[in-house]
């Protein structure tokens, strides 16, 4: 399966390094990763394409509980 | 020997700093201070020595180790049995990396900590430096959360936030990585520190307690399952109200132990691997699983396709990740334990003689009746000392110690025949099953409370991975008592190698241990020794009386293992016993198999429960 994932990070050193990190120990493979910073520098938006067989609510929850993961919706694609 | 005394205690930190230049060490030093924290565990160095030099005549205690891994477990064993936070330093690079252990010990076990480490000055950082190692990086999937101190002004935020988050729900470590540059830097600017709330526990949602209500009122079997996460979720009296309010029988993982007293009629053991038979029979014949802040850990579950298979499960706990992860939850619980167990207590109580009145009374006495025919035997044949009968001996002459045990058969013995009246006094490297862990454990334990009796067991397999620690017992001056079983094999590799790997036994000889007496004494630690069973009375009693650090020499039988045992990849109705032993394919052929004095069929201690 594959899933779209939209985040909202804090600008924090090490942000992005956890949520991939994550995501692979978890179960799922990036696809394809693309982000930009908000005007006012202290956000991430990042959207990402994952794929994988383990159940995507957990991959959702795992990641909302990064302590720079502001917000994240999963949705198939 | 004189021991170096701590650092005066009474100190006002604030008085002291007042006449002197405050930089980012000292203020980092009040800030600790200002956080509640009495006593830090370390090692000093290169990249920290400003911080060391501001905890000079600081009014914090420093416990100086003999390896960072002993001081990221003894901050993990102080954190563990006092529920406080605990706080561990290091240099960079070797110091940092040393940390790692006992760091991810934490993570897997849910254990607040904060982790300090010295880092290169920020000039430095990416060019390869002496000392230089990305700890920040390195420790990215085994932390709660990390922080590089990069400014000196950011060290407010960052300190408060990792104190925050190590203590806020699913406690954890969090590490702080701290540049010398920024240790250095002038911090008269900054405001003193104030700590941060921890965050609120999100109260369970009314209409998942309906939902739980509904399952658990229907049960005709109904069973508990109860984990670490109840004494996390500081839930130990709710728990214990509930069971004694809905009789409903129970069983505890490995870190859930204690949250019922052993004796407690309704407490069936210990599940999975090495659990008891009444308890993991009670799993599998259950038709509704109460899970209480546990995970089903596979050392737990066994087969998971095969755990509790008629059972629909009631799944309470803090972390909403846990909560279907590996097994769907047929009512799930997220919030806060203790709100959820007082909010069902009553209802659930009064389907106690009314629905399934009858059915329910019934299962519980079958319960029971397993758990009186299934009881641990004692009574083992022969002259050498029998592990099982020790540690349920010495849990009987310490009923209140905190016992920090290592990794392995005797951790296991530990769990099964100790008796546990809170969790926090069963220190063990559950989800890790980190080898060293217990000689550092019982030192933080020891030091969270100087008049806690503290007892380390440990085998002489795990002892020898931290065995520089006594150096630290004797320089403080610490009364932990310690028991190291030695069985002269890595004894629960040994095990598994006689039952799954046609007893080729591959490099778990420990014949050559070295005197373990004589090493202690060179410490300046007191030792003791028994061989035999008629001595284990007198030994351990005068283990218990010893004024000071001691050190308590068993010789056991190389070929004891732990029964009983689910074999890998099978369900835990399907439990081993020594009797199974007979049954297992012969040994390798000659020359296929390493010789060692090890691999004579366990006769002796095959005492099948």
């Amino acid at each position: 399966m594959r899933y779209r994932l939209d985040l909202t990070l804090r600008h924090a050193e090490g942000a992005l390094a956890r949520v991939l990190g994550a995501t692979e120990r978890r179960g799922f493979r990036p696809l394809s990763v693309d982000g930009e910073t908000q005007a006012d520098g202290d956000r991430w938006h990042l959207r990402m394409t994952v794929e994988g067989e383990r159940a995507d609510h957990a991959l959702q929850q795992q990641l909302a509980k990064l302590h720079d993961c502001l917000a994240v919706q999963v949705s198939p694609c | 020997m004189r021991a170096p005394q701590p650092a005066p205690r009474t100190q006002d930190a604030t008085a002291a700093c007042r006449n002197e230049r405050i930089d980012g060490a000292r203020w980092l030093v009040r800030a600790l201070v200002a956080e509640g924290v009495d006593t830090l565990f370390g090692y000093p160095g290169g990249a920290i020595m400003p911080f060391y030099d501001a905890l000079h005549g600081a009014a914090l205690r420093h416990v100086l180790v003999r390896h960072e891994q002993g001081a990221a477990f003894a901050a993990n064993g102080y954190a563990r049995a006092s529920g406080r936070v605990g706080v561990c330093v290091a240099t960079s690079g070797p110091g940092a990396s040393n940390l790692v252990t006992g760091i991810a010990d934490a993570m897997l076990d849910s254990v607040p900590m904060v982790v300090i480490t010295g880092q290169v000055a920020t000039p430095l950082m990416g060019t390869d430096a002496f000392q230089e190692l990305d700890v920040f990086g390195m420790t990215m999937p085994i932390v709660k959360h990390s922080f590089i101190a990069r400014r000196v002004e950011e060290l407010p935020r960052i300190v408060g936030e990792a104190f925050r988050i190590a203590r806020s729900g699913r406690p954890g470590p969090v590490l702080i990585d701290l540049p010398k540059d920024v240790q250095v830097a002038g911090a008269a600017q900054l405001p003193p520190h104030r700590p941060l709330p921890v965050d609120a526990v999100p109260r369970p949602a009314e209409a998942s307690l309906h939902e739980a209500l509904a399952l658990i009122s229907q049960a005709q079997r109904p069973l508990l399952y109860g984990g670490g996460g109840i004494v996390l979720g500081d839930a130990l009296r709710d728990f214990r109200t509930f069971v004694d309010a809905t009789q409903i029988p129970a069983v505890l993982t490995l870190k859930g132990l204690g949250a019922l007293p052993s004796a407690h009629p309704l407490n069936l053991g210990m599940l999975g691997m090495h659990g008891s038979r009444a308890a993991n029979m009670a799993v599998q014949e259950c038709d509704v699983l109460i899970v209480v802040g546990a995970r089903f850990d596979d050392r737990a579950t066994g087969k998971l396709a095969e755990f509790a298979p008629r059972a629909r499960v009631v799944h309470m706990d803090l972390d909403a990740c846990e909560i279907g992860k590996l097994r769907h939850a047929d009512a799930g619980v997220r919030g806060d334990i203790r709100r959820t167990l007082t909010a069902l207590t009553l209802p659930c109580a009064a389907h106690l003689h009314a629905r399934h009145g009858a059915a329910r009374r019934h299962w519980r006495a079958l319960c029971q009746q397993r758990a009186r025919e299934h009881a641990a035997r004692y009574d083992a044949p022969g002259e050498r000392v029998y592990a099982p009968a020790l540690l349920k001996r010495l849990s009987e002459l310490a009923p209140d110690a905190i016992v920090a045990c290592d990794v392995g058969q005797h951790q296991m013995w530990v769990a099964q025949h100790c008796a546990f009246d809170d969790p926090r006094k069963h220190l063990t490297s559950g989800a890790l099953g980190a080898m060293g862990f217990g000689l550092p454990a019982a030192i933080g334990a020891q030091l969270q409370d100087p008049n806690a009796k503290v007892i380390c067991v440990s085998g002489d397999g795990s002892f020898l991975m931290n065995v520089q620690e006594l150096a630290t017992l004797r320089r403080y001056g610490l009364p932990v008592k310690i028991v190291l079983l030695d069985n002269q094999a890595l004894g629960m590799v040994r095990q598994w190698q006689e039952l799954f790997f046609e007893r080729r036994y591959s490099e778990i000889d420990l014949s050559d241990n070295p005197d373990f007496g004589a090493l202690a004494r060179a410490f300046g630690v007191h030792a003791l020794q028994v061989e035999r069973a008629d001595g284990v009375e007198a030994a351990l009693r005068a283990l218990l009386d010893a004024p000071g650090p001691a050190v308590l020499h068993v010789a056991i039988d190389t070929a004891a293992n732990v029964w009983p045992l689910v074999p890998p990849n099978h369900n835990n109705a399907q439990m081993l016993d020594a009797d199974d032993v007979a049954s297992l394919p012969p040994a390798a052929q000659a020359g296929t198999t390493e010789t060692t004095p090890t691999d004579a069929k366990e006769t002796s201690h095959a005492l099948p429960a």
